[in-house]
């Protein structure tokens, strides 16, 4: 609403200005190129400049340093027969779809919850109590996550054994069967903080007269869920899932500090390969296909979303 | 009369309160599990797997600090430099972008908000062999640099929107009033986005604090990484030690809780009201 009240000052003057040439207007505005030399300059050399850099080096073998040569497109016809990138990708493809609707399902149902409690205190004490393992260090949630699969001490095991169900103690990360389903309910039970407050936000903006109105009209809270709810927060679950789909996609430490991809290659993710590619392997050329890949799969995920989303909108 | 009232709609939360309970039992039985274990010996641990035992073990805390404190004090000065340069630029930069017109405005602009569709894992590698070959590896300008550049693009959108929903009657007075447009920067706009520079500075801290793989590519010296790498060595170094490692994951956990029970209101009201929805 402000916005709509705002002109920007330059308005009048810049009309009367667009009748001058372009450099008088580009010299006119010299201390605002000034002002933004410097995160033009930090984006241009630390960003665009490495991407790049990454689209271009796909098609050469590279060490990082003095071997360099173009093999045009062998990297990615090399990634179609790797089955270390044929595992990773099937990996990706059901962790992703996993945690998608695990990040979305959970944190949409707490906020529901929440939004729902006719005691404003509590739903503010809810709220802290859920943002709260936000201060644990991410890399902590793994660690921890270690713990509780640990096949000795650990608290999955240890639990198991106190209801007496000895037979189901597992190595739960260290079986090539299990491990990507252990490392999908890592942080299980704990919301996503990012998530859980976008579809939050999006819940306490639906006026409190509608949910009278249905009320009235005899809705349940299913039918309020289903007719009201979702419809109506309908961009932030989008928003959250293409989150949720864009940090599972590129983030790899889950996998860096929990497995390693191992055992075997059972856990490995496209992300992970490339890490290792370049840093262990020092094939800087093919780390640099493998982002490639990724970019333009992430760039099409998103834009499928939008779209599938946008008719949903529409319909 | 408002007792009996407050009891029936109690009664009406009273599901969901339930549920709401029971999940925040699970979410949190892992971290008591974790303080409670860091008070204890390895002996005690085997021996008894959930309940605290006496002796408390409060020497697990001071060998844990002893090393996890130059983590902490890194973090901090890495992290802090990236906030305070990052809410600069950020500031100067959306504010420019929301308040002139010039030449290239929206070309400038659609080079930051591109970026946000180029993931960090597509520009990892080259990016180390360009850190690499500014000699920067190994320093703080390798993670700060990085964590700045990211951060900008984001912050600076963020910065340019909230700058653009301020009223121009404000900026008006201010002119009429004879202030130049430096001071009506630093008088009158910054003071006015507080809330988002403060919205800023947190998800910058979130997200540099927890980075791992950057750091874990650039830096080497032990007493210059920062807290998420240092602890993937402490872990490593105190693996079978149980309750020294568990006393140093509770230690690396205050900072944040110190930062979270100053400004979580503010973070809190900051992400579900406004910015994330435009």
């Amino acid at each position: 609403m402000l916005r709509r009240l705002s002109t920007s000052p330059s308005v009048s003057i810049s009309q009367r200005e667009s009748q001058s040439p372009l450099p008088t207007r580009v010299w006119r505005a010299k201390w605002l190129y000034l002002a933004l030399l410097i995160p033009v300059a930090m984006l241009l050399i630390f960003e665009w400049l490495p991407a790049f850099s990454a689209l271009y080096n796909s098609l050469y073998i590279w060490n990082g340093g003095k071997v360099h040569f173009y093999v045009g497109l062998e990297h990615y016809e090399r990634m179609l027969s790797d089955r270390t990138f044929r595992v990773a990708i099937t990996n990706l493809i059901s962790f992703v779809f996993f945690r998608v609707i695990m990040q979305t399902a959970l944190p949409f149902f707490a906020a529901e919850m929440i939004v729902n409690l006719r005691s404003a205190r509590w739903s503010y004490w809810w709220k802290i109590i859920f943002v709260f393992p936000m201060v644990v260090p991410t890399i902590l949630n793994y660690l921890i996550w270690r713990f509780i699969y640990n096949p000795q001490v650990g608290l999955l095991n240890e639990g198991l054994e106190l209801i007496g169900l000895e037979q189901y103690t597992h190595a739960w990360i260290g079986d090539p069967n299990t491990v990507m389903w252990a490392l999908a309910f890592v942080r299980f039970p704990w919301l996503p903080t990012l998530q859980f407050l976008i579809i939050l936000g999006g819940l306490q903006t639906i006026p409190q007269e509608v949910h009278e109105s249905a009320a009235i009209d005899g809705a349940g809270f299913w039918r309020r869920l289903f007719y009201i709810d979702i419809p109506m927060t309908k961009r932030q679950i989008t928003l959250a899932m293409i989150l949720t789909m864009l940090f599972m996609t590129q983030r790899f430490d889950l996998f860096l500090v929990m497995t390693d991809g191992g055992p075997g290659y059972s856990s490995m993710v496209p992300a992970l390969q490339l890490y290792q590619s370049a840093f262990h392997f020092l094939e800087f050329g093919y780390a640099s296909a493998i982002g490639v890949v990724l970019f333009v799969a992430m760039l099409a995920l998103t834009v499928i979303n939008l779209r599938v989303s946008a008719i949903g909108a529409n319909a | 009369m408002t007792k009996r009232k407050s009891l029936r709609l109690g009664n009406r939360d009273l599901p969901f309160q339930m549920v709401l309970l029971a999940f925040g039992i699970v979410t949190f039985f892992p971290l008591v599990l974790v303080v409670i274990t860091s008070f204890k010996s390895n002996t005690q641990f085997y021996h008894n797997f959930w309940l605290p035992e006496l002796p408390l073990h409060l020497g697990n805390y001071s060998s844990a600090f002893r090393i996890i404190w130059r983590f902490i004090v890194n973090s901090v000065l890495y992290s802090g430099s990236t906030i305070c340069l990052i809410a600069v630029i950020a500031s100067v930069a959306g504010y420019v972008f929301a308040r002139f017109h010039f030449p290239f405005k929206t070309a400038l602009f659609l080079g930051f908000i591109t970026l946000i569709m180029v993931p960090g894992v597509l520009t990892l590698a080259p990016r180390f062999v360009l850190v690499r070959d500014l000699g920067m590896v190994n320093t703080p300008y390798a993670l700060i640099s990085v964590w700045v550049s990211g951060g900008l693009v984001l912050s600076t959108w963020l910065m340019r929107s909230y700058f653009e929903s301020l009223p121009q009657e404000l900026f008006d007075a201010a002119y009429v009033d004879g202030a130049a447009e430096w001071q009506v920067f630093i008088y009158v706009s910054v003071p006015l986005a507080r809330p988002m520079i403060a919205t800023v500075a947190m998800t910058t801290l979130i997200s540099s604090w927890n980075d791992l793989i950057w750091p874990l590519v650039t830096i080497t010296d032990k007493d210059k990484m920062p807290l998420a790498m240092g602890l993937m060595q402490f872990s490593s170094d105190f693996e079978t030690d149980w309750g020294t490692l568990f006393a140093g994951y509770v230690i690396s956990s205050i900072p944040l809780l110190c930062v979270f029970a100053v400004a979580m209101r503010q973070f809190i009201s900051g992400l579900t009201s406004g910015s994330i929805k435009a």
